[in-house]
């Protein structure tokens, strides 16, 4: 890594602005599938990686947008700790800051938090090529608007994130998934009813017939909750939730176009065909579809959610079409933060 | 808070003390959450934070209009925001003291004059207010609806056990118009004191003042504060255990006697002493053995608890233990803390706002259907009664009824 | 001396008249309030050192009557203030002269709760803890919970990003938020979030959380319910030093423990609310921890066991559970309403918010001590420990002349520590106007040209709330140039004593 990685990124920026050149954020292109298609030269974040500042006791790591995922992964495993909101690699070169701008967070999503859930301040490169810092290394921080947070998901259309403070959790004293055969409708729900009560779950799946369910807490609070629940303790299951959050489980492998679908979790069945994986508690439905995008939101606006074009399809309508007011919101939040528009340019909607 | 009072009331008494209740007030906004009539409107000048500030530019200087009066007058008096205060804010006695200032700068119409005149020129004199009521009970079935409601049914006296059987004695307040509306609560009272080896002596006592007091006639409340202290004062010298009040409306007021006449060199004293030796019933039977009375009974009774015993005597929780120590079942009424909208006179001179608390109490007493509805105050009784779907009755009625039984 | 009401500008009087008869075609004659006398009451939130008399108070009660003020505003120029129950710490309801003042407080109904995906729609003005009250019945509850909960209302949090006492492990408002409704300052009404985990596009529901009503007027909130614990126990511990206290909330986190809730409170906090709850309190320590955990009776008790083993590594004086459900809320009851028993002990008070890294709990705590003998004005402690967030009550008396100013002083003294430290000046109360100018100590210029952008993306005219929390750059010129001649008045356009 060169002494000022940042700079170099600044620079790179402003030479984009004055040559009106688009850049593509690329970090370990592990995810360029996700969204519309890329455009624009190539803008390679990780130049700019190493873990900043970390402490345990803080519980906060700080980590430049280039850092391999793995490598921050396994240096919170070392005191025990993790990104509680599991986001997913697809890659053993994912890094965080890819992490960050795509927004995904894995199968502890609901019971922990998201992704913005756990983001506390970044320092980023805006459009105009400036180094700003937003929010902080403390758990409380509501000093000016929450960037930070705006930058989640943001897929970098608004910046160059350079580095990122999250909050981190204490790995589990201990986990341990169950599984029960049950057919779509029922693993809904139980999962449903499961929800309503106060137990320690922190993942559930179900796919074809089987419903998984992690736990995870302290040795008695599990005990506690086998003996409410039932079904079968699966063996090894750390690679089940692994495979799950990676999408290398079988279902993932597909011809047809793949669906996420987020919805309130306990809406029922969706009247859509097609082989479904559940996550979430019913939150986060996997869908293998052909039929027409629009048909299958035209059904999911109906109970609430909305329908990404994960992988495969139409490259032009991945994302759930916005109500106008909300696009327009989005257009000036743009031209607030990048007003030549030269950040991936049209990876989110077309002109954001 | 930051106070600069206007020099008329700066150096006065009630200014001082006006000035250190202001003080106190932090301007949190808690008291704002359990205050009735901000639930209701949503006004910051209809809750206690607002009256407050109100209050407060009155006595820095400020002529008031007939604005801050509206807001006062709305005002129910059931210091529900004196519980909620964690800063100990007096607020009662503020409004006493802002409310007189505010109807002295500020001229009231003709018509509103007339009704607060009208209504303590009759309600706490018996001898006006019982023949007007009785002509009212008499055509009750050929009056309006709103009459109607406003006129109690007659109830009947029942037995008043002799007092002079017993060593221990206490004296009951007779008060205004509940010897004329329910009669049969002291009588009840006497005969539960009378099992618990208590005989109950009255006075030729009067209204106790409360009615003018928070109509702004202080000095007229005090004059009937003064002569029952006379009436009461040989009774006290005979060696009467306490001076019991069975409507914590009253209760409040005669605690407050002392007080109210703290400067007054002939009659502190004996004021101070007054209320010292003042219990609501709910005191009295707290902590007497109630064995004695072995009621049983399988009825289930919501009770409601007035502001003045909870907000006012501070006395939350006392009545529904007793009840519940003599076997009746207690439903769970939520909200209890928020004004039924009886609040003295309120009802009468705010007629759209107490409706409406009235109806919110009503349906959070029903809400687990209860055989009956207990109160511990004649204003709220009157005032749920003319729509209440079940009777309503004072608890210490239940008890007596109960006994009887046996 | 009576004070006489600062006389008023006459064109400023022309206008009141005029707008407040315009807003008396949209609402009810008496929704808006246009005599002196009936503003006066509405000049401050729960900062009462500052005041502004607004030009008009509107309180509308529907949706579209909200829309039909925005836009006439909007139209004229006229800008915008936000209220919902004026309990917020940093003036961030403090009214604008020439500006109107919305209240949301009639907006006071749960809309809806929906059991199976435990989330509650309801109005802005409807109260933090009302919420958990409605649903409780259904074992449900709202887990942010600031002390402030049962008059604060959801929209005042949401605008706020208000945290709690159980916010360490439940989250902020932000967390606990899936959908709300906006009118935007053209008076389009617009759904922002959803009622699945995430939605489409930019997550503006985070940028709306904490944006202090500068961004959008909040109709309409959806919220996500908890299920109650199965099992809750508070341990109070109590510290013969306040920095062994700071150290032992390290350490409990450093265990692995994430509690429920972890507060902190100092001699003089635990005798003002000692006198006002009766909890129970050792009004000897020279600070008490609460901590609470809670989930299955396994888990708690397992974690009870774990923390009471780190309370003793830390030298605590004494320790008790909660022995019933009674006595744990009597536990929070006192802590939440620990401001304003205060004003048993003074007139009044100031709060800081700043947040800190936990570690440095300790030293700041100390440093703060330090700082209030130097300026000669008590503070109170009384703090959410395991966010490291902070709030000593400077307490003064607005009676006694430059006390205020000592005060502001002793409080932007203790936000330049926070900073230093490596914290934030404000953790959950807000910018408001109160710390507008350490928004300049914060952030540089570029990074307050792009609040300004973000701003601009959705008021164009700047008729939100205009003169809050983000501090215009020439704000910040006059404040570096202010710092330099210390002692000049912070804010001489704000009425003030
Ligand atoms: C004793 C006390 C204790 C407190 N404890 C805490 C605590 O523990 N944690 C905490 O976070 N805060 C606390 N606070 C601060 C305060 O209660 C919170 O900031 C609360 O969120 C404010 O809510 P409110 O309804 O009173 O809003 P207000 O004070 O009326 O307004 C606050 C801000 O929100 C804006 N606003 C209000 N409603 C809307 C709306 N509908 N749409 C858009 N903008 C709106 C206003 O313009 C203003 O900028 C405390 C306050 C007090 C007095
Ligand atoms: S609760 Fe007490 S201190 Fe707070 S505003 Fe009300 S009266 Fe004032
Ligand atoms: S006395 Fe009752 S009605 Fe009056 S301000 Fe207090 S709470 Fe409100």
């Amino acid at each position: 890594m060169s002494a000022d990685s940042a700079q170099e990124l600044i620079d790179a920026v402003k030479r984009a602005l004055d040559s009106n050149t688009n850049l593509c954020i690329t970090g370990g292109n592990t995810k360029s599938f996700y969204g519309r298609d890329p455009v624009g030269e190539p803008l390679l974040t990780t130049i700019h990686h190493g873990i900043v500042n970390y402490e345990p006791s803080e519980l906060v790591i700080t980590a430049r947008s280039g850092t391999l995922l793995a490598d921050i992964e396994l240096t919170l495993a070392e005191q025990k700790q993790m990104l509680a909101f599991e986001p997913p690699s697809f890659g053993k070169q994912a890094t965080l800051g890819g992490a960050v701008a795509c927004g995904l967070s894995g199968p502890r999503r609901p019971y922990v938090g998201a992704v913005r859930d756990f983001v506390l301040g970044v320092r980023m490169i805006n459009g105009r090529g400036e180094d700003l810092k937003f929010g902080g290394q403390v758990m409380k921080n509501v000093a000016g608007y929450d960037v930070s947070r705006l930058m989640v998901g943001a897929l970098g259309t608004l910046g160059v994130l350079l580095d990122i403070s999250l909050k981190v959790l204490p790995t589990p004293m201990m986990e341990c998934t169950l599984v029960f055969e049950v057919g779509h409708t029922q693993a809904l729900e139980l999962q449903n009813t499961w929800a309503a009560k106060p137990l320690p779950i922190s993942a559930t799946c179900h796919v074809g017939e089987l419903l998984h369910v992690r736990l995870s807490g302290s040795e008695k609070g599990i005990i506690a909750a086998r003996k409410q629940l039932g079904g079968e303790q699966v063996q090894g299951a750390d690679e089940f939730w692994c495979n799950l959050k990676e999408h290398r489980h079988d279902f993932f492998k597909q011809a047809e176009t793949l669906w996420r679908i987020s919805v309130p979790p306990a809406t029922p069945a969706l009247n859509v065909s097609g082989p479904c994986l559940v996550e979430w508690n019913g939150g986060l439905r996997w869908l293998k579809s052909d039929i027409p995008a629009q048909s299958i939101r035209t059904t999911i606006d109906m109970v609430g959610g909305h329908a990404t074009m994960f992988r495969g399809g139409d490259s032009e309508n991945v994302f759930h079409p916005l109500q106008q007011t909300v696009l327009t919101l989005h257009k000036n939040l743009k031209t607030a933060f990048d007003p030549a528009g030269i950040f991936n340019p049209g990876r989110m909607y077309e002109g954001v | 808070m930051q106070t600069h009072l206007a020099d008329f009331i700066r150096n006065t008494i009630e200014g001082r003390e006006a000035d250190a209740i202001l003080r106190k007030c932090v301007h949190c906004g808690f008291c704002t959450a359990t205050c009735p009539t901000y639930q209701l409107l949503g006004d910051e000048l209809d809750g206690p934070r607002g009256r407050i500030y109100l209050m407060k530019q009155v006595l820095e200087g400020v002529t008031p209009t007939s604005t801050t009066q509206l807001h006062l007058d709305r005002c129910l008096s059931c210091r529900n925001c004196e519980t909620t205060c964690p800063s100990g804010v007096q607020y009662g006695r503020l409004l006493d003291i802002g409310r007189v200032i505010v109807e002295q700068q500020v001229e009231r119409t003709e018509v509103e004059k007339l009704k607060r005149k009208l209504l303590r020129l009759v309600i706490p004199y018996r001898n006006r207010f019982g023949p007007l009521l009785k002509i009212g009970q008499f055509f009750r079935p050929f009056l309006p609806k709103p009459l109607k409601q406003a006129t109690p049914a007659a109830r009947a006296a029942g037995v008043w056990p002799q007092a002079d059987k017993h060593d221990r004695r206490m004296l009951v307040l007779n008060g205004c118009v509940q010897p004329a509306i329910a009669p049969d609560i002291n009588s009840a009272t006497a005969r539960v004191l009378d099992q618990l080896g208590i005989g109950l002596t009255t006075a030729n006592d009067g209204c106790c003042g409360a009615l003018s007091y928070h109509l702004s006639a202080h000095d007229e409340a005090l004059g009937f504060v003064r002569q029952n202290i006379d009436a009461w004062w040989p009774y006290i010298e005979q060696g009467v255990e306490a001076i019991v009040i069975t409507a914590s409306g009253c209760g409040v007021m005669v605690k407050d006697y002392g007080y109210l006449l703290r400067h007054d060199t002939d009659y502190a004293k004996k004021a101070a002493t007054v209320s010292d030796l003042t219990k609501d019933i709910s005191e009295v039977l707290y902590t007497e053995d109630l064995t004695k009375l072995k009621t049983k009974s399988n009825k289930k009774v919501a009770f409601q608890a007035p502001c003045s015993l909870q907000h006012g005597l501070k006395l939350s929780g006392k009545v529904e233990d007793i009840l519940a120590r003599l076997g009746f079942s207690l439903t769970t009424v939520p909200d209890t803390h928020l004004c039924c909208g009886s609040a003295g006179t309120y009802s009468i001179l705010n007629p759209v706002i107490s409706n409406q608390l009235k109806k919110r109490k009503l349906e959070a007493l029903c809400s687990e259907q209860p055989d009956i509805i207990a109160t511990a105050n004649i204003g709220c009784l009157t005032h749920l009664e003319s729509e209440a779907t079940v009777p309503v009755v004072h608890w210490i009625n239940l008890i007596a009824a109960m006994s009887h039984e046996k | 001396m009576s004070i006489a009401p600062k006389a008023e500008n006459p064109s400023l009087q022309s206008q009141r008249a005029r707008v407040a008869s315009d807003l008396r075609r949209v609402v009810a004659t008496d929704s808006v309030l246009d005599e002196e006398e009936s503003l006066r009451p509405y000049e401050c939130d729960g900062l009462s050192a500052y005041r502004r008399l607004p030009l008009v108070v509107v309180l509308p009660d529907t949706v579209d009557q909200v829309q039909q003020v925005v836009r006439y505003c909007h139209d004229n120029d006229i800008p915008i203030v936000a209220r919902g129950a004026g309990t917020g710490l940093s003036g961030g309801a403090l009214p604008i002269e020439d500006g109107v003042v919305l209240s949301l407080a009639k907006f006071n109904k749960v809309i809806s709760v929906d059991k199976d995906n435990r989330t509650a729609v309801v109005q802005p003005g409807v109260r933090n803890l009302a919420i958990s009250e409605t649903v409780s019945h259904l074992g449900l509850y709202y887990a942010p919970d600031p002390s402030s909960q049962i008059a604060c209302t959801i929209g005042g949090n949401v605008a706020e990003n208000a945290g709690g006492l159980h916010c360490l492990k439940y989250g902020l408002t932000v967390h606990n938020v899936l959908e709300i409704k906006i009118v935007t300052i053209e008076g389009d009404l617009v759904t922002i979030g959803s009622n699945a985990l995430d939605s489409p596009g930019y997550d503006l529901l985070a940028l709306m959380t904490g944006s202090e009503g500068l961004l959008g007027i909040i109709v309409e909130v959806t919220v996500k319910l908890l299920t109650k614990p199965d099992c809750a126990k508070v341990i109070m511990a109590s510290f013969d030093d306040i920095e062994k206290a700071g150290n032992a909330v390290a350490n409990i986190i450093t265990a692995g423990i994430i509690p429920g809730g972890l507060e902190m409170m100092d001699n003089a906090a635990i005798r003002v609310t000692e006198d006002f709850v009766h909890a129970g309190y050792d009004v000897e320590a020279a600070a008490i921890l609460l901590c609470e955990l809670d989930g299955t009776p396994e888990e708690v008790d397992d974690e009870i066991e774990r923390v009471k083993l780190v309370l003793e590594q830390s030298g605590y004086t004494q320790m008790q559970v909660a022995k019933d459900d009674n006595q744990r809320q009597l536990f929070w009851s006192g802590r939440k309403s620990a401001f304003p028993a205060v004003g048993r002990i003074s007139p009044d008070y100031y709060c800081m918010d700043g947040t800190i890294p936990r570690k440095t709990l300790g030293s700041v705590m100390s440093k703060v001590d330090e700082l209030s003998r130097q300026y000669d004005l008590r503070v109170v402690n009384v703090f959410h420990a395991g966010d490291g967030n902070l709030h000593p009550l400077i307490l003064y008396d607005g009676n006694v002349e430059g006390e205020l100013e000592r005060t502001e002083e002793l409080g932007g003294a203790i936000l330049d520590l926070c900073i230093e430290v490596g914290g934030t000046i404000t953790g959950e109360h807000g910018v408001g106007m109160e710390k507008i100018d350490h928004m300049c100590i914060q952030f540089d210029t570029l990074e307050l040209s792009q609040f300004h952008a973000v701003k601009q993306a959705f008021d164009t005219k700047r008729l939100l709330n205009p003169d809050k929390a983000v501090p215009t750059l020439h704000r910040c010129a006059e404040f570096g140039a202010m710092h330099v001649h210390k002692g000049q008045l912070k804010f001489p356009d704000i009425e003030r004593f």
